[in-house]
């Protein structure tokens, strides 16, 4: 787990519209990460 | 955000009409160091949850959320 106050992880990922999302470009706003199993399944 | 490719999150995306970015860890290097997984070879990711701050420090990381439920509780506790 990560320890709420450490630094977060820096990421560059592409989303589903091809853009790409950096974790540094959204600096001083609050980000909510949310990981799922797979696209499109129950539960 | 998935291990899943752009078109398969973007189909998902479009049938459930996200206003939100859905972001594609296809080689799993966030998932491993965020803890949604153990290892690049994950099948898949972990339903973990993670709220950063504007000053790009963890505020809250929870290794299991609900999906019925947890976006509204952590948008409500922002």
């Amino acid at each position: 787990m990560l320890e709420p106050g450490s630094a977060a992880p820096d990421f560059t990922a592409p989303d589903h519209l091809g853009n790409t999302v950096s974790l540094a470009g959204l600096r001083g706003k609050t980000v909510v990460l949310w990981f799922y199993p797979k696209a499109d399944t129950p539960g | 955000m998935s291990f899943d490719t752009p078109a398969e999150n973007r189909a998902f995306a479009e049938k459930f009409g996200f206003g939100y970015p859905l972001l594609c860890d296809v080689d799993r290097t966030m998932g491993v160091a965020y803890g949604a997984a153990d290892s690049p070879a994950a099948a898949s990711a972990r339903r973990i949850g993670v709220v950063v701050g504007p000053d790009g420090r963890i505020r809250s990381w929870e290794g299991k959320v609900a999906p019925a439920t947890w976006p509204q509780e952590v948008l409500a506790r922002l």
